[in-house]
């Protein structure tokens, strides 16, 4: 599903977000991306979802490479990966709805589809009953869920999670958390980018771990180890 | 199809959520299309005034009182063939003489003088008015002939020859003063709805970027702002204009009393409705769209 081969990311001579990085995720997995700040795991999310290209190496999403993507075939990538960030990434100024919408109207979809898939993706999230709320109406773990009905919509076969719980509290994560788990459960591959130690040692699945731009552990039923 | 519709239905929502900055944008608009509205009045009063001045200005022809009709009409007749002349009104000694007395009712001397007189000691005359007061000369210059010495005994175009060309100067450096000004206050226009655009725009560069997260393409981010840019260019140009329009209603009855001619602000307004209301548009138009692409760009590289 995803394919990294000698990845390197350099934002100047001095600076390496990635260097040398091999990874191969598949089908179905739910894969734990830990690190220390700065450690390259954002510039990593980044790469998949065709925010930044790589200096060197070549990056495949769904046997497509990234790299040689034009700039015009980015938004069909982007339409095809459900990204959750930390900050959330809402429009502020559209209703709960609207944002879950909008990710359907970029792609085109007729309105009678919109109509029917985004209650349906609200409930999944259970947020049905403030779908016309601003994001500003909302807690920050309301918030986050809207994010990951917005994501959903499109019935991404990959989901990259960007520190998903960093700005909430023990319950919201919790909630999060489970939703994820779900989500995977239904076959959708789940990328996990945290450094929450709990999360990642009760989750007791697939853990990369991520040290000065370099990949230094890779378990299958891993913990956080730093 | 759909898609053009959404663009719409986006745009129309930014106006009214961002209603604040939508009202500022439009109002930036609105006063520099005043700004250059004024600068069309000051050129309708310019060339109001210059009109009113050249149409006071003409040649009087004073012929000889023995010259007989035959010769007059002669004269006239070769006035006439100059394309450059736009009208001949003649004088006979009597009508000559009536005008005389009328213009010097009050001046009891003059009038007394005149009565002593057996005769009617004045002659006809012919005054002659050109499209510009630059074909004076010319007129003058045919008429200053050997074959007409004796039959014109003046004429009095000397008198306004320097008035008439200070005319023509004030006239071609207003001309210039004007073409400088809306130069300047179009520059001036383009910078600040230039960076007004701009600064709405780096409002907005956090949801610029998370459309294009979630797959929205270039075109389809860019779209409500051309839509935007539109509406704001109508609700713009029909306000000015407006506001224009009843500005000089409420003028136009003290130019009146200058220049003795009613609604001439609003015989020009109405009359150019079409002209005036078009190149603003456009010009607007054209500049918000210009202004929004160029400040959207920096933000549309996520």
């Amino acid at each position: 599903m995803i394919n990294l081969e000698g990845v390197t990311k350099k934002y100047s001579k001095d600076s390496v977000a990635l260097d040398d990085i091999n990874l191969k995720i598949g089908s179905g997995e739910f894969v734990s991306i830990v690190g220390q700040s700065g450690t390259g795991k954002t510039t990593l999310v980044k790469l998949l979802i065709a925010e930044e290209r790589a200096s060197i190496g070549l990056v495949e999403v769904g046997g497509i490479n990234i790299s040689k993507l034009r700039r015009g075939e980015v938004p069909l990538l982007r339409r095809q990966i459900g990204v959750i960030f930390q900050d959330f990434k809402l429009l502020q100024k559209k209703t709960v709805q609207e944002n879950v919408a909008f990710a359907l109207q970029v792609a085109g979809a007729p309105h009678k589809r919109i109509k029917e898939i985004v209650p349906k993706v609200l409930s999944i999230v259970g947020l049905e009953h403030k779908m016309h709320r601003f994001p500003d109406q909302l807690s920050g773990g309301e918030q986050q869920r809207v994010v990951i009905a917005r994501s959903l919509v499109h019935r991404p076969k990959i989901l990259v999670a960007d520190e998903p719980t960093g700005n909430l509290d023990t319950i919201n994560t919790e909630e999060i958390m489970d939703i994820l788990k779900k989500i995977n459960e239904f076959g959708t591959t789940v990328i996990l980018v945290t450094h929450n130690r709990d999360i990642v040692n009760h989750l007791k699945r697939r853990v990369v771990t991520l040290d000065g731009g370099k990949i230094i552990s890779d378990e299958k039923h891993g913990r956080y180890r730093l | 199809m759909i898609s053009f519709l959404r663009l719409i239905k986006f745009a129309l929502q930014d106006i009214f959520r961002n209603f604040s900055l939508s009202f500022m944008t439009v109002l930036i608009l609105v006063l520099m299309l005043l700004s250059i509205n004024t600068l069309a009045i000051i050129q309708v009063l310019t060339d109001e005034a210059t009109t009113s001045v050249k149409n006071k200005v003409d040649v009087t022809v004073y012929f000889d009182h023995e010259a007989t009709d035959e010769d007059i009409s002669e004269i006239k007749g070769y006035v006439q063939s100059f394309p450059e002349v736009t009208s001949i009104k003649y004088l006979t000694r009597e009508e000559v003489l009536e005008e005389f007395r009328s213009h010097h009712q009050d001046n009891a001397e003059i009038i007394e003088s005149l009565d002593e007189l057996e005769e009617n000691p004045l002659g006809p005359t012919m005054v002659i008015k050109t499209r510009q007061p630059s074909d004076y000369q010319k007129i003058i210059n045919s008429l200053n002939v050997p074959e007409y010495e004796t039959l014109i005994e003046a004429k009095t175009f000397g008198d306004t020859e320097i008035a008439i060309d200070r005319i023509n100067v004030i006239t071609r450096q207003v001309e210039r003063f004007s073409i400088i000004l809306t130069g300047l206050f179009t520059i001036i226009a383009f910078f600040i709805i230039f960076n007004t655009i701009r600064v709405s725009i780096y409002t907005q560069r956090v949801e610029i970027s998370i459309k294009k997260l979630v797959g929205a393409t270039n075109w389809f981010v860019r779209g409500p702002y051309i839509i935007e840019a539109f509406i704001f260019s109508i609700i713009s140009t029909a306000g000015a204009y407006g506001l224009v329009y009843i500005a000089s209603g409420a003028m136009d009855p003290y130019i009146e009393v200058v220049f003795g001619r009613a609604d001439i602000l609003t015989n020009y307004f109405v009359s150019n409705i079409i002209m005036l209301v078009g190149i603003q548009f456009v010009t607007v138009l054209l500049l918000t769209i210009f202004s929004s692409l160029l400040a959207m760009r920096r933000h549309l590289q996520v």
